[in-house]
């Protein structure tokens, strides 16, 4: 082969390799990156109310932890509750108000489940993301007498985080709409003081 | 491991390449001078030692090749916006499963890059302009009309940014509208003037003085996410330019 040819060979391989390594660094980005929602949202872990990311009342003094997501809807606040499965299902009580509401439950894949306050059941949102094997649990200790009404979602993995968005409609609503995010909890549950029926 | 099969296929291959060079003495002008001062032995050890480099040197090189033009090209895909996954209706391209399991790698990485929260299936859907009805990239020294109707939702907004960082200058006295606090016309429709100039009804002002701009139309709780394809141009508000700064 001559020199050229062997060139071109080298040329050629390097732009497959370039193909791998293109695949590759788009496949790692999400699992590797810092500034992503899931590892931001590990620093609210713990929390008992979902950690503002957007907060939407103009006030003097807006809170230093906002301003990550590249382009917030002004009208909208974000809060994010993050979970851990392994320490127990991950219970979200919302209660509904004049605002519009919506909860999305997302993984390191996206997200894969979101309800509205719609589906609010006598003004409460109960949400309890669980895996597999806690939602089997909670299936067999489920007592047939009791009615509940959480929504019970199985988890794709471990480790998530709950979205809160909470639609300040008009300007004069925007406090609410703050407020309304702080006041969604989301707690571990734990089976010992699990109230029969939620 | 691909590399390694690559690296063992030059390997296998290098008796070949290496000899018939060897007797053709001139192919090559850097070993060529040199073989007429010394024996014919020391100069084809010499060859051969030459060779031994210029094939690391090769591998180097497809390496080198692979990582540059690999990362680049991934960093310019998943930097800005979403590549893939848009389904254009009239000027805007609605982005229906970018929060979704089933979103692209694409659209994945480049949520993890910027930190975004992107909308559900179920929660609402994001479409974005860039352009006008006449494809050309909105300006924020122009003005422009975007009126018309939304898609079925509970509630919407339409923000206009500018894209790329942001200026480091206060926020601007409004960044968009909601779907209650707009002016309607009797029938419904509205229009939303955007403007660097004040305009009278629903103006929205320009971010930025001048630059490309990008309008988002959010809608919330609606269940056009589910079948963006079937969006048809006149269910989204239309986006023309009336006008433009000298």
């Amino acid at each position: 082969m001559t020199p050229r040819g062997r060139f071109l060979v080298a040329t050629l391989s390097g732009l497959v390799i370039a193909g791998l390594v293109h695949v590759a660094t788009v496949l790692l980005i999400p699992r590797l990156a810092e500034g992503d929602a899931l590892s931001r949202a590990r620093s609210g872990e713990g929390l008992d109310h979902p950690m503002p990311v957007n907060t939407v009342a103009t006030g003097d003094a807006p809170p230093p932890v906002e301003a990550w997501l590249p382009i917030p809807d002004p009208a909208v606040a974000v809060g994010l509750c993050a979970f851990d499965l392994t320490e127990g299902p991950m219970r979200v009580s919302a209660r509904t108000g004049p605002l519009m509401l919506s909860l999305a439950v997302h993984g390191p894949r996206g997200a894969f489940y979101a309800v509205t306050d719609q589906a609010a059941v006598r003004g409460a949102l109960d949400l309890v993301v669980l895996t597999r094997a806690q939602y089997d649990e909670a299936l067999a200790n489920a007592d047939e007498d009791e009615v509940s009404h959480d929504v019970r979602i199985v988890a794709t993995d471990a480790k998530g985080f709950v979205v809160v968005r909470i639609i300040a409609a008009l300007p004069s609503q925007r406090a609410t709409a703050d407020a309304a995010v702080q006041a969604v909890s989301c707690t571990v549950d734990s089976p010992a003081d699990e109230k029969p029926g939620g | 491991m691909m590399r390694m099969t690559l690296a063992e296929m030059v390997a296998r291959l290098r008796p070949d390449q290496t000899r018939p060079p060897a007797s053709q003495p001139t192919s090559t002008g850097t070993v060529g001078p040199l073989r007429s001062g010394v024996s014919g032995r020391l100069a084809g050890l010499l060859r051969r030692g030459v060779r031994r480099a210029s094939t690391v040197t090769l591998m180097l090189y497809a390496l080198a090749l692979g990582a540059g033009i690999g990362l680049a090209t991934a960093d310019y895909a998943t930097r800005g916006g979403y590549p893939f996954g848009g389904v254009p209706v009239g000027a805007w391209t609605a982005w229906p499963k970018i929060g979704s399991v089933g979103a692209d790698p694409y659209a994945r990485a480049v949520n993890a890059r910027r930190g975004e929260i992107p909308l559900a299936i179920g929660e609402g859907m994001l479409l974005t302009a860039e352009q006008d009805e006449s494809g050309q990239a909105l300006d924020a020294a122009c003005t422009y009309q975007v009126a018309g109707v939304t898609p079925p939702a509970r509630a919407w907004t339409v923000t206009v940014a500018g894209r790329g960082p942001r200026d480091s200058e206060a926020a601007p006295m409004r960044e968009g509208f909601t779907s209650t606090e707009i002016l309607r016309e009797t029938d419904g429709h509205f229009a939303i003037t955007l403007s660097p100039e004040v305009q009278p009804g629903n103006w929205l002002p320009m971010p930025r003085a001048k630059g490309p701009v990008r309008l988002a139309l959010r809608l919330y709780d609606t269940p056009v996410a589910a079948s963006a394809g079937n969006l048809d141009r006149s269910a989204v508000p239309a986006v023309t330019r009336t006008g433009c700064a000298p």
